[in-house]
């Protein structure tokens, strides 16, 4: 790993890979680091990429905001790193709040970008999620951050998840406490008291976007996902089956299989951004990767599409022009 | 950020020997250093009731920072070896110089600049100290010692909202960058005594 100072903030990143290929950039969520990437780096290394991923300002090892922090600070710092780094464009993943920083990037500086993969996020703050951010910020100052950790884990993975690693998760949190300031946090979270929604400017996002969001997602859940679908013309859904939110980490198998399935087709030009919902196959090694849904995405039962709520745009041929590129 | 390495030695350290006297004597040092040292910059507002809002903030985190001093002073089982106490003195003398740096005639009650000084080594005093990870997993949860721990670290998170806020909020025309250079000179000077405190703990 290597520092880098950028204006006032020091950056933690790693870049691996041979120069000269493509660029990925990893953007980490809230209480993570950019080592949980490392897994991916080791994925898509051998495929002829290039991986980038850094602690988000406030985390890890790169600058904790002692005071303050604006939300545009972090897509500023990213421009200014891949200007560092000699990155004219890279492809640009992130999940959670890393992913809403990946759309405000993809909105202010989207000509360094190849393409942008969405996960687990939102652009803008439902009341749902206004309400649940507040809360987290209460845990945070009035309890503490062991509080917001307990509170994180069973809103990120899945019970089967918990159950598998019971016995590890006090070591993980151990660690994400010593890597964690719980200010640091504190300003991160309260940035968003500025946070003006992104949803007006999505439609500015033109490069080919991949939007993931996990089946069972009740952290990000669908409707948050659908916005950056129904505003961004060059783009698809795609739903992770039985997926909570932290699919990154509990699915790395699959997400890595979804994300190399969608550079493949910018790549090599067959990419259709055509906004229209797709389902992951569970098995990355499955010859079909991308299955079309059928019915109404928005809803939790199998709903005609035609029988969606009103008032919700969607694309109407879109099921039927997934179903035959899936049969050829 | 303090190396994650040290407080995997000192947590060694401590599941090896367990939290005997002379764990809990070095410990007890450093949290009673810190405490006293927040509490000495609070006491310059104790005379100051009616001339800021703030004053029944410090007026309450002065109090708390005694009542936990008071409470290591309790549970903590001290050791017999007078040598301890003298490295202790040494390792915590840092944050005591700090301490005065502020106090020091004019000092916060008279001299602005000294009280913004002072918050800020409150807040790196309550925020960089941090003592649950060195506590091992399979310490009894009962333990009166590393339940006095976990308590004082959980009102330390609580506490550090009034340096959060007033930080934040005051400083004058003092830009944000040279605000936040201030409180970082203070979390490293913190850091340094923390992490020869977690290397003396480990030894």
């Amino acid at each position: 790993m290597s520092y880098t100072q950028i204006g006032r903030y020091q950056v933690h990143y790693q870049l691996v890979g041979e120069p000269g290929n493509p660029v990925i950039t990893f953007l980490n969520g809230l209480t993570q680091n950019a080592n949980l990437w490392k897994s991916y780096a080791d994925h898509f290394v051998p495929r002829g990429y290039r991986v980038l991923a850094y602690d988000m300002l406030g985390q890890g090892r790169s600058s904790k905001p002692i005071l303050d922090i604006k939300l545009a600070d972090h897509p500023a710092t990213l421009d200014a790193l891949l200007g560092h780094l000699e990155i004219d464009k890279t492809h640009l993943a992130g999940i959670s709040f890393g992913g809403t920083i990946a759309l405000d990037f993809a909105i202010r500086y989207g000509k360094r970008l190849h393409s942008l993969i969405a996960m687990s996020t939102m652009p803008e703050l439902t009341p749902q999620l206004e309400f649940l951010g507040a809360v987290m910020l209460q845990g945070l100052t009035d309890v503490g951050l062991p509080f917001l950790q307990a509170m994180l884990y069973p809103m990120n993975m899945s019970s089967a998840w918990i159950a598998a690693n019971r016995d590890k998760i006090p070591e993980m949190k151990r660690a994400g406490y010593i890597g964690n300031d719980p200010y640091a946090m504190q300003n991160l979270m309260e940035s968003f008291v500025e946070f003006k929604p992104l949803t007006p400017r999505l439609h500015e996002i033109e490069v080919p976007t991949l939007i993931m969001n996990g089946e069972f997602d009740f952290f990000t859940p669908r409707e948050s996902h659908e916005v950056i679908r129904r505003e961004v013309r060059n783009s698809r859904l795609l739903i992770i089956q039985r997926a909570y939110h932290a699919y990154t980490l509990e699915m790395p198998e699959v997400t890595m299989r979804q994300i190399e399935v969608f550079l493949d087709q910018v790549a090599d030009g067959t990419w259709r951004g055509d906004q229209s919902v797709w389902i992951a196959a569970e098995d990355p090694g499955a010859e079909v990767q991308w299955l079309p849904f059928e019915g109404d995405w928005m809803r939790a039962i199998p709903v005609p599409a035609a029988a969606a709520a009103k008032g919700v745009p969607r694309v109407a041929s879109a099921g039927k022009k997934a179903a035959k590129e899936a049969k050829k | 950020m303090i190396a994650p390495e040290l407080y995997d030695r000192a947590r060694d350290t401590i599941s090896a020997k367990g939290f005997a006297p002379e764990i809990q004597t070095k410990i007890a040092i450093l949290l009673t250093a810190a405490k006293n040292v927040n509490a000495m910059v609070l006491s310059s507002a104790e005379v100051q009731p009616f001339f800021t809002v703030a004053h029944q903030f410090i007026h309450s985190q002065y109090f708390r920072e005694v009542e936990a001093v008071a409470l290591l002073a309790r549970v903590t089982r001290w050791a017999g070896n007078p040598l301890l106490y003298a490295e202790g003195t040494t390792v915590v003398a840092p944050l005591w110089a700090e301490g005065w740096r502020v106090v020091l005639p004019p000092g916060p009650l008279l001299d602005p600049r000294a009280a913004y000084s002072g918050l800020a080594l409150g807040h790196a005093l309550l925020a960089r100290i941090r003592l649950a990870p060195v506590i091992p997993a399979k310490t009894d949860p009962l333990d009166p010692f590393a339940v006095a721990l976990l308590r004082i670290e959980q009102d330390n998170g609580r506490m550090l909202q009034t340096q959060i806020r007033l930080l934040k909020e005051t400083g004058g025309d003092v830009p944000l960058a040279e605000r936040e250079a201030l409180v970082e000179q203070k979390q490293e000077a913190v850091d340094t005594v923390f992490t020869r405190f977690l290397e003396w703990l480990a030894a």
